[in-house]
């Protein structure tokens, strides 16, 4: 294989009428690596998985796929690669095995090739149990897991997740995180993953792509990306935002010590070389102007940091997705009825992780330090800490076990 | 492209079988037909112009036709649901044959319709309104059945992916079947017919799938006729996969 597994030249893709989804893309993933597309709801991630797995076509560019162009040789590349898209394509009335099986003939394999790569996947997915089970009788996680495992059923040196982990409990995320590490470091699989979970890309990816309005905004580890915002993070969080909080954030960036600012809501993000120094500076310069601040949160640059400079909005307030005229949400052309499904389900996890940032706020965080958003400013996530995300992880399994 | 249509084939008629109920839902209407329309109906025959027969025996072809239009004619709904799902989706990934993806559906809603139409013979048969069977005619209208699934089930499947909707696609499903059952001979000789309808019925296709099967289950049977309502269907129900495999490959967006 080339030394780049994946190669997108200027991909452009416009639907009709002119909703331009992907804008000179260009994007390159390694043989061997994991690669996240982190962005919000229709920043053309979906486009991008759907246009690399030979299901949709584009307007210009280049996509090369395993060294293969999509368009000059669409089942090469189709044998190459695996997809798990947003939606399960597992059929519900057949059993796993029987969704496994049907997959590999698909693939024109052989059927002894076929029953020992089913056992081989059952195995190390943990299914072997529920193997002859219908489908509908599966939890969502373990329907997860199936629909990975139909997916690489032929080989594919190459593996597209679209969100894989969307919808799912705490518990089945970071089952499927371990399968997904463990496929890429044991087995070498390229694996193009998108999500709009920071922590899923900070964890899982070796590189993230930032993308939004069909662009890649920035590409880098996550540590390349958090250090490129130099320095610390302080949020100053106010009741309401009005003349003198505008005039305060005037202020703020008249200071040396404050690099950058970016208002999310009643949050004025800023950006500041030593976050311990500035602190009591921005209290000072709060009390001299008599303006309340509410909170104020000192972090290391999270990805929503990094986001939030790239795209100038946080992946944290809920993008409203563009709707499509009715008849093309029905069209299956990315699920639009689906996806709506998907996203009640996503937006209901959100209330589920409110609910416990409350308990949360109230046991052990002390608002001087650390802030947690106010009320009506929704999480996709994790705490802006200075801990990494996923040691935090534990935590928050404790309060949805009390729940 | 036939071992990818056979594994497919394969699949949906595991779901069928798995739930048999499903498919005896789509023939409680003919059944109501045959027992309840055939009785109220008895003495139609007896009306000068008629042949003076058993009416139940005139109808069967009728509901035999029935039964293939309701039970083809929804194919295409499940295939819109296999779209929204991703089951597509997950096929088309796949280095597998277009035209199998269609072609599967069409021949498992054909021969769905099939069993279902022996399922009413055999209750016509109960009830008196078959005297003598032949398995080679029997063989021969099961072929028009056959290719009268497969052209319906092809028209649901092609409305489906140009509609891309449900709702409107039930209402063509329900557009397509009855009026073209009514002005079709399947439950009145054509010379009881107004004018008008006899034109429509002439270029109407069940009307001669309707014919054909009525040949073959009397007693000495036209072949002419048979011939020409085979021809007829064979080429309407071609036309009609043509189209739907068309309207599949163009889906990529």
């Amino acid at each position: 294989m080339d030394k780049y597994a994946i190669q997108i030249k200027q991909l452009t893709k416009i639907y009709p009428p002119n909703h331009k989804a992907l804008d000179e893309l260009d994007l390159c993933v390694n043989a061997s690596e994991v690669m996240a597309l982190l962005g919000p709801n229709g920043a053309g991630k979906t486009t991008t998985i759907r246009v690399l797995s030979t299901l949709s076509g584009f307007d210009s560019g280049q996509v090369m796929v395993g060294g293969l162009d999509v368009d000059i040789a669409p089942d090469k590349v189709r044998q190459t690669i695996g997809v798990v898209a947003q939606q399960t394509g597992i059929d519900y009335f057949l059993t796993g095995r029987e969704n496994m099986r049907l997959q590999g003939q698909l693939y024109h394999m052989k059927s002894n090739d076929i029953n020992d790569r089913i056992s081989e996947l059952a195995e190390y997915f943990d299914l072997t149990g529920q193997l002859d089970n219908v489908v509908t009788t599966y939890s969502g996680g373990i329907r997860r897991k199936l629909d990975i495992a139909t997916a690489l059923i032929h080989r594919p040196k190459i593996l597209f997740l679209d969100e894989p982990t969307l919808g799912l409990d705490i518990r089945s995320r970071k089952v499927l995180w371990k399968h997904i590490r463990e496929l890429n470091t044991n087995f070498g699989l390229t694996i193009l993953l998108t999500t709009h979970y920071l922590e899923e890309a900070d964890s899982l990816s070796h590189r993230v792509a930032i993308i939004n309005t069909g662009k890649i905004q920035i590409i880098g580890t996550p540590d390349e990306l958090k250090n490129s915002i130099k320095g610390d993070s302080v949020v100053v969080s106010f009741e309401k935002v009005d003349k003198n909080e505008q005039a305060f954030s005037y202020l703020a960036k008249q200071q040396d010590y404050i690099k950058d600012s970016v208002w999310v809501g009643n949050n004025l993000h800023l950006y500041v070389a030593d976050g311990a120094e500035s602190v009591p500076k921005l209290m000072m310069l709060a009390s001299k102007n008599q303006i309340e601040v509410k909170s104020l949160a000192l972090s290391r640059p999270s990805l929503d940091d990094v986001f939030l400079k790239y795209t100038g909005s946080s992946m944290q307030t809920p993008q409203q997705e563009t709707t499509d005229e009715w008849w093309k949400q029905w069209a299956g052309k990315g699920g639009g009825k689906w996806q709506g499904k998907w996203d009640n389900s996503d937006s209901s996890d959100k209330e589920q992780q409110e609910a416990g940032e409350e308990t949360w706020e109230n046991n052990q965080w002390s608002s001087s330090t650390n802030q947690w958003n106010d009320e009506n400013t929704p999480h996709t996530g994790e705490p802006q800490d200075t801990k990494k995300p996923a040691d935090t992880w534990p935590d928050k399994n404790q309060w949805e076990n009390k729940s | 492209m036939i071992a990818d249509t056979w594994h497919l084939f394969n699949k949906y008629m595991r779901i069928t079988i798995r739930m048999p109920l499903w498919s005896l839902f789509t023939l409680i209407q003919p059944l109501i037909w045959l027992l309840i329309f055939a009785q109220l109906f008895r003495n139609f025959v007896q009306l000068p112009g008629t042949d003076g027969n058993n009416y139940m025996e005139f109808m069967i072809p009728g509901i035999l036709i029935m039964t293939v239009l309701f039970g083809s004619s929804w194919s295409g709904v499940s295939l819109l649901r296999e779209i929204t799902s991703g089951t597509v989706d997950k096929m088309l990934v796949a280095p597998v044959s277009r035209v199998a993806i269609v072609l599967s559906r069409v021949l498992h809603s054909a021969v769905q319709v099939i069993t279902q139409s022996i399922i009413i013979l055999i209750v016509a048969w109960i009830f008196g309104g078959i005297t003598t069977i032949n398995l080679f005619y029997l063989l021969l209208g099961m072929i028009i059945v056959f290719l009268l699934g497969v052209a319906f089930a092809s028209l649901s499947n092609g409305f489906a992916i140009t509609l891309q909707r449900e709702e409107p696609l039930v209402m063509i499903g329900n557009l397509m079947t009855l009026p073209l059952m009514f002005l079709s001979s399947a439950f009145v000789p054509k010379h009881f017919m107004p004018d008008w309808i006899q034109v429509i019925a002439l270029i109407n296709p069940i009307s001669y799938a309707v014919e054909a099967i009525r040949t073959v289950f009397i007693d000495t049977p036209d072949m002419a006729v048979f011939l020409k309502g085979f021809v007829i269907v064979l080429i309407f129900s071609g036309a009609a996969l043509t189209w739907a495999v068309t309207a599949f490959n163009s889906l990529r967006d």
